[in-house]
């Protein structure tokens, strides 16, 4: 009795034996020596100085949502680590920076991708042998290995991207019996793992949009279900609604609660949110700024558009147009964005003994440049960038002007107050929103998104727009400091910034900045590469400076890992055509459910892959090799298919060519891991391309074509 | 009314129409019109003989140099810009521009066709091809020297083609069914030889056959494995081998007519420029020898190889260092700085041809001023630490860096054995050791250079841009000017090349090139502007009458295709949606009519439109003509599908071997109220046509308040407009944004 319980139990523990070995591997190749390399590699420079502004608590801007670089911070504060280090790029750690253990901590979640990818071809129901070969596959990967050793966001990409692809997996096993614990588990649970793989980089839509897919086809499927009933029909969608739509939409936004609530303190990141955000923060003191404005203040500006800037003017003059002084819009406080607010020519001078004059709507002032005196300016000369609008430019001094100088106050609105009738007739700084008509001419000033070439310091351009829209965000204006000695300062209880217009403001912040990472054309980015190398490992990337007596770190996939994975997804199709062909011809291939699991697999790796790879051929930004490494994840998926489909399960081959293929393959991609893994893993070879030159630039590398030996000449 | 006889005289009705709008004040404007800026000037080369170079195949242009010379131009008439002066210069354009109103009114009874043989009601027929009939789109593109009549009249011609040959799908094999298969690969071919645009017309007519082949393919319907095959060896050979030959043929004709050397060369390898008669490399270029002073430019930006005494600093500004050699740039103007002696590295005999450099022979170069040699090393470049420095080597330094100063000369399309020549001899210069070639970059070095160019060694042994050739012969080993041997050479021969590669080359370089008109032009329009209509193209405007030509199509037109193609999807959608809740709203044969005709429409339409949204090239509202066309196919399905539950059926021609039917033989009759409100439509399309007329035609001249009545859209950006706002007081000075498209040179 009792031998036969502790068999049971064996069964049972037996299968957990391999996952087991294979994790304990895979600590070893992610945390061996993680710390010889001292220094600042790659974006290290970016993700870990993220890290520490959480443990300053110093606002930041970055075009990354903030869940990954919190958990860096998080993994900063349980190593002691005080946050006071900037890490610059290529420098060597002070012993009072706890590397080691940040970089250990993030391995982890490059660690757990082992684990999970064989738990995923279990539930992809994938035979014993491809289970074990997509493991090995992952567990051997030298890019996948090379990227987690880092204080880096890839590790937590690629784990979440993997706990999605698993927990769709496991749910799709659950689809038998709807509404049962489990199925509500897996299904939150594939929503959960949404909201973190979106958290910590907008990469992870692409496996959302794989989820999305998958149960758009499975909802179809119910659709034509003509027993189910409606209401369990509607159900099914809800509880699709509830999980894989809420649910991530409240784990995306709570990341963004955390990152404000954390980062309280004023920092490098103000300008690029609003006003009254900015209010908020510790160390600003828009709060206690003088409440209304008044002729004789002198105030800064601020486009309330997203991304918009303070308005600005220097000395510096248009090369182009009417040659006068230049206005811009500036993203960083500086004397230069202070203007006075004056009356118009012909009215008496400001006099700071006279009664204060508030202004309203309506007011026509004068706005002089703080620091040149001058007065901001429109005339009937096309503006250098936005052809179709009139320029705008400092003209004049103190006693020279004429009426292109004067600008009439029409307010939109106020966001406390509302309604621009509770104002009762006075503007407030910081939450009152105008819009600045010119008065001759009528047009509109406005900031949006064109930027001025060199001469403008590739600052935004100011124009005035010839059409009235007044939904247009760009042209309206909100007074952010502003100083009057004669006025009593605000109450910072007066401004509370809501969190849903913080929230959408940042993430079009992050949009039109994640935008503007275009590849420069006059640049040679010898990093980035084009996603028409990635399937075929054509390119590698330098991780870090190429100094002889450096230890060097070269991102580059496995081989044939990577080879094979592309070559499946290819055959992939080529398969398909000629089932489908046969089918037509009503040849009987498979029996019953067979053909509806190969084409499952087929669609996960296929389409996971698909959604991976073909937005980065669209998207006008700078992609590297490193975007291509969640991707690679359903190419080894696909990879393992084909090995089972064609050979572990299938019906014509004797076990023992399965084993030797199994054997075979097992041991070549062992063999080449090894070949090649002083790449990423740097262990005892400190100097790679030093002592060990000939055998890394012999015929494997040669082989793949790597420009390794280009880069390593250049500094001698 | 559904007689053959009466369709006939509709369609003839329908041509006469179109004939009469398409030709209505066709000698006006008597001036260059937009792109007739490039094909006038097409035409005038076909009929002058001179060899030009344009992103389009030839078949429309070679039909408008045959319609040219008949109407006796004789291409002595450049059409150098918007607004020049037929009349002036006496061209016969009345009878060029006749050609292709003549093929934009034949589309009309087309589209009248295509519906007719697809079983829809004359009435249904005709709406169709009216929307196409009364639109000011086509009509003003047409009646121009443009490409697109003969392009959407081939595309309409494939379609109907296309049809009429599965209507014989009973008759399989018979003459006619091969008649018809073949014409539609000519027009499919004739189509793509207008534009590439004809890709689109093959990707239409392709996803039918693949649904045809797939559906005979299905065991029932009987074919055996042999049968299957014999059909699909037809369509291959009568839709992509026989076009093929087609195409082709067009470039063999482009290339017997273009014989002489014209403005197109210099985009022309070496090698195929020689195949023109008067080309200037054909008569300059020498067999270079050994000891001949050369110079030599990089064939992308045009400099020379140059040296100067100057060193490369010690360190650069990044804190890289040099090896402090001599400096060797890129320099734009002719010095002689820029000389270079070729010194060979094996031993010569006396005289002879043996003295002459070839393909793959190891050469020094020695700078003729500095008397020092080419050289390069492991040492990055001043710019570019990927890439070797250049610099030059004194042989009387004490260390020997002979090996670093040997270039492999790597003539690009040579055999072994063949000389190096000037001018027409393109070359890389391969260094031995190192295995990079000369390189250089549009990127100046800074002040301690003077501002040249970078010249570096670029890793990529197969670099395109690593080309160079040499200029000029300055002087053999004597010193001497080797006029003598200039002169001794004899009168040379148009040396004749294989056509393939001829035709590969000028392909391969259409794309290239098609690909690469990115520049920005002012009425350039995104594709998901153009079912809306959103804004037009000013092609021609006349200050003095006010008068204008402002490409624009026929609100009432293509407002109703474009409602039509959204009313299509709901249908498709809902009814899919319908039946897998086991509904069957739409009856089985009204269904299949609505997939398989209607929905062969749809993807006419989705084939000539999407692909636009993929390229990245400069793109015009014009482009959506052939699309547009395919539209008003889909609007008479769906007015047919609104008016009528009944089809005409069967469609196909029965015979013997054909199934059972499915369905009896059914007639529509869509009923006097559906008829009239067609003619309603008709009118309205009519009178929204003669009211944007003016624009059309240009003429006549309009105020501008009745300008601004014209303007539809608040977006199209109409000429001579009145100003409406008061307070913009600027006196809009009339400035000509006039610009033709695809400006090459």
């Amino acid at each position: 009795m009792s031998s036969h319980l502790s068999g049971e139990l064996y069964e049972e523990y037996s299968e957990l034996i391999p996952p087991l070995i294979y994790t304990i591997l895979s600590c070893y190749t992610r945390f061996y020596h993680i710390g010889k390399a001292n220094s600042v590699v790659w974006d290290e420079a970016h993700f870990g100085k993220f890290g520490s502004y959480y443990l300053k608590r110093s606002f930041y801007f970055d075009v990354h949502p903030p869940l990954g670089k919190i958990l860096v911070g998080l993994a900063g504060w349980l190593s002691g680590y005080d946050g006071n280090y900037d890490f610059p790029s290529g420098s060597a750690y002070p012993p009072e920076v706890p590397y080691i253990p940040m970089r250990v901590m993030l391995a982890m979640f490059g660690a757990a991708m082992v684990p999970l990818a064989w738990f995923t071809s279990v539930e992809l129901h994938l035979s014993k042998k491809a289970c074990h070969l997509v493991t090995l596959m992952t567990l051997c990967d030298l890019a996948w290995i090379c990227i987690s050793r880092f204080i880096l966001l890839d590790s937590m990409l690629l784990f979440f991207t993997f706990t999605t692809v698993f927990c769709m997996t496991k749910w799709n096993n659950q689809q038998w019996r709807p509404f049962s614990f489990d199925w509500w588990l897996w299904l939150g649970m594939t929503g959960w793992s949404i909201g973190c793989v979106v958290s910590v980089k907008w990469v992870g839509f692409f496996v959302t949009a794989l989820v999305g897919a998958y149960t758009i086809e499975d909802l179809w499927e119910k659709f034509g279900d003509l027993k189910m009933p409606i209401r369990v029909y509607i159900k099914h969608w809800i509880a699709r609604g509830l999980c894989l739509i809420v649910l991530p939409a409240i784990v995306y936004m709570a990341s963004f609660k955390a990152h404000f609530m954390i980062l309280n303190h004023s920092g490098s990141g103000d300008s690029q949110m609003s006003s009254l955000f900015q209010a908020n923060l510790v160390g600003n003191d828009f709060a206690t700024n003088p409440l209304e404005i008044a002729i004789g203040s002198k105030v800064t500006f601020k486009n309330v558009g997203y991304g918009g800037g303070l308005l600005h003017s220097h000395v510096q003059t248009y090369p182009v147009g009417s040659l006068q002084q230049q206005v811009t819009c500036y993203h960083y406080k500086d004397d230069n964005n202070n203007f006075n607010l004056v009356r118009p020519w012909g009215h008496p001078e400001y006099n700071p003994n006279e009664d204060l004059e508030f202004l309203k709507d309506g007011s026509v002032i004068r706005f002089q440049h703080a620091s040149t005196m001058r007065n901001l300016h429109a005339h009937m000369v096309a503006a250098p960038v936005t052809k179709e609008n009139w320029e705008i430019s400092g003209y004049g001094n103190a006693t020279t002007g004429d009426h292109n100088d004067l600008w009439q106050l029409e307010v939109v609105d106020d966001i406390i107050l509302g309604n621009k009738k509770n104002l009762k007739d006075r503007i407030r700084s910081l939450t009152t929103r105008i819009r600045f008509r010119h008065l001759t001419m009528g047009c509109y000033m406005r900031a949006a998104n064109a930027v001025l070439p060199p001469w403008g310091f590739k600052q935004v351009e100011v124009s005035c727009d010839k059409e009235n829209n007044p939904k247009d965000q760009h042209t309206w204006w909100n007074v952010e400091s502003h100083w009057n000695d004669r006025l009593p300062s605000g109450n910072q209880k007066l401004y509370k910034s809501p969190f849903l217009s913080d929230f959408w403001h940042l993430n079009v912040a992050m949009m039109t900045s994640n935008n503007a990472l275009v590849p420069d054309p006059d640049k040679e980015d010898i990093l980035a590469s084009t996603p028409s190398e990635w399937p075929w490992l054509h390119t590698g990337l330098r991780m870090c400076g190429w100094g002889d007596d450096q230890i060097k770190f070269y991102l580059l996939g496995h081989p044939l890992i990577w080879w094979g994975g592309t070559l499946s997804l290819i055959l992939s199709l080529f398969i398909l055509a000629v089932y489908m062909l046969r089918m037509q011809r009503h040849y009987v291939d498979w029996k019953a459910g067979e053909w509806d699991h190969f084409l499952y697999v087929g669609k996960v790796a296929f389409f996971g892959w698909f959604f991976h790879y073909v937005p980065f051929l669209i998207m006008g930004r700078v992609t590297y090799l490193h975007h291509y490494l969640p991707t690679l994840y359903f190419a080894v998926i696909m990879l393992g298919h084909f090995f089972d489909h064609f050979v572990f399960s299938a019906r014509r081959l004797s076990e023992n060519v399965k084993t030797g293929v199994f054997i075979f393959t097992y041991a070549v991609i062992v063999g080449v891991w090894w070949w090649f893994k002083d790449i990423a893993i740097v262990s005892a070879f400190l100097n790679l391309f030093g002592t060990r030159r000939n055998s890394a630039s012999g015929l494997p590398v040669q082989l793949i074509r790597i420009k390794i030996h280009e880069s390593s000449i250049g500094y001698h | 009314m559904e007689t053959l006889r009466f369709s006939w005289i509709i369609a003839g009705a329908l041509f006469v129409m179109a004939l009469a709008l398409r030709f209505y004040k066709i000698n006006h404007p008597d001036q260059v019109v937009f792109d007739e800026v490039h094909f006038g000037k097409f035409a005038a080369y076909y009929i002058l003989r001179e060899y030009y170079f344009d992103v389009h195949p030839p078949f429309a242009k070679l039909l408008f140099g045959l319609v040219g010379w008949f109407v006796g131009f004789d291409g002595k008439f450049d059409f150098a810009n918007i607004g020049d002066s037929y009349s002036i210069h006496q061209v016969p354009f009345v009878g060029m521009r006749a050609f292709p109103a003549f093929l934009g009114s034949a589309t009309v009874p087309i589209v009248f066709w295509i519906m007719k043989e697809s079983g829809y009601p004359t009435a249904i027929a005709a709406f169709s091809a009216a929307l196409v009939l009364f639109d000011n789109a086509h009509v003003a593109q047409t009646r121009l020297i443009l490409l697109d009549a003969a392009l959407v009249f081939f595309m309409a011609l494939s379609l109907l083609a296309y049809i009429k040959f599965r209507k014989l799908r009973y008759h399989e094999f018979s003459p006619a069914w091969w008649g018809w298969l073949f014409a539609t690969g000519t027009f499919l071919a004739c189509t793509l030889g207008c534009k590439m645009v004809g890709l689109f017309t093959f990707l239409t007519v392709g996803i039918a056959v693949l649904v045809d082949l797939w559906q005979l393919l299905d065991v029932r319907k009987g074919l055996s494995i042999e049968q299957f095959y014999r059909h699909f060896a037809a369509r291959a050979l009568g839709l992509i081998v026989w076009p093929a030959i087609v195409y082709l043929s067009f470039f063999w004709a482009h290339f017997k007519v273009l014989k002489f050397s014209g403005t197109g060369d210099s985009f022309m390898s070496p090698a195929f420029q020689e195949t023109l008669a008067g080309n200037e490399l054909l008569l300059n270029s020498q067999e270079i020898r050994y000891y001949d002073t050369i110079t030599l430019k990089h064939k992308d930006t045009k400099v020379f190889l140059h040296s100067h005494e100057e060193l490369y600093p010690l360190r650069y500004e990044d804190g890289r260092i040099s090896s402090q050699g001599q400096q060797v740039t890129g320099y734009p103007h002719n010095d002689t700085n820029n000389f270079w002696q070729i010194i060979p590295t094996k031993a010569l005999p006396a005289t002879g041809r043996g003295r002459i450099v070839r393909h793959k022979d190891t050469i020094q170069l020695l700078h003729a001023k500095t008397q020092s040699y080419l050289l390069t090393h492991d040492v990055a470049s001043p710019l570019m630490p990927t890439n070797q420095e250049f610099t030059t080597w004194y042989p009387d330094e004490e260390n020997s860096r002979y090996a670093d100063t040997l270039f492999t000369v790597d003539v690009l399309e040579a055999n072994e054995g063949d000389p190096w020549k000037s001018k027409s001899g393109h070359f890389r210069l391969v260094h031995v050791p190192t295995k990079v070639c000369l390189w250089t970059h549009a990127k100046a070095l800074p002040d301690w250079a003077y501002k040249q160019q970078e010249i570096n060694g670029n890793k990529n042994p197969a670099e395109r841009t690593a080309t160079w050739f040499v200029e000029d012969i300055i002087g053999d080993e004597t010193g001497e000017d080797l006029r003598g041997r200039t002169v001794k050479v004899e009168e040379k021969k148009v040396k004749s090349r294989n056509f393939f590669k001829k035709f590969w080359e000028l392909q391969s370089l259409m794309l290239a090139h098609n690909a690469g008109l990115t520049a920005s032009h002012p009425y350039a329009t995104g594709p998901i502007n153009w079912p809306f209509l959103i804004s037009g193209i000013s092609f021609w405007t006349e200050n003095d009458k006010k008068q204008q030509v402002y490409f624009i199509g026929n609100v009432a037109s293509w407002w109703a295709c474009s409602l039509s193609l959204a009313v299509i999807l709901g249908v498709m959608t809902t009814d899919a949606i319908a039946r897998r809740r086991a509904i069957n709203p739409i009856p089985d044969d009204i269904r299949n009519r609505l997939l398989n005709n209607a929905g062969f429409f749809v993807i006419a339409w989705a084939c000539h439109y999407f692909p636009f949204f993929l390229m990245s090239r400069q793109l015009f509202i014009h482009h959506y003509l052939p699309a547009h066309i395919a539209s008003a196919l889909v609007a008479g399905s769906v007015m047919n599908f609104i008016v009528t539950e009944a089809i005409d059926f069967p469609v196909s021609h029965a015979s013997a071997t054909a199934p059972a039917r499915r369905y009896p033989r059914t007639h529509t009759d869509i009923g006097s109220k559906a008829i009239a409100f067609l003619l309603g439509y008709a009118g309205l399309l009519f009178g929204l046509f003669l009211y944007i007329a003016p624009l059309t035609y240009g003429t006549p001249g309009l105020e501008g308040h009745a300008v601004n009545r014209r303007r539809l859209l608040n977006t199209w950006t109409l000429h001579f407009q009145a100003k409406e706002h008061e307070s913009i007081v600027a006196e809009d000075a009339h400035v000509s944004d006039l610009r033709p498209l695809a400006i090459l040179t």
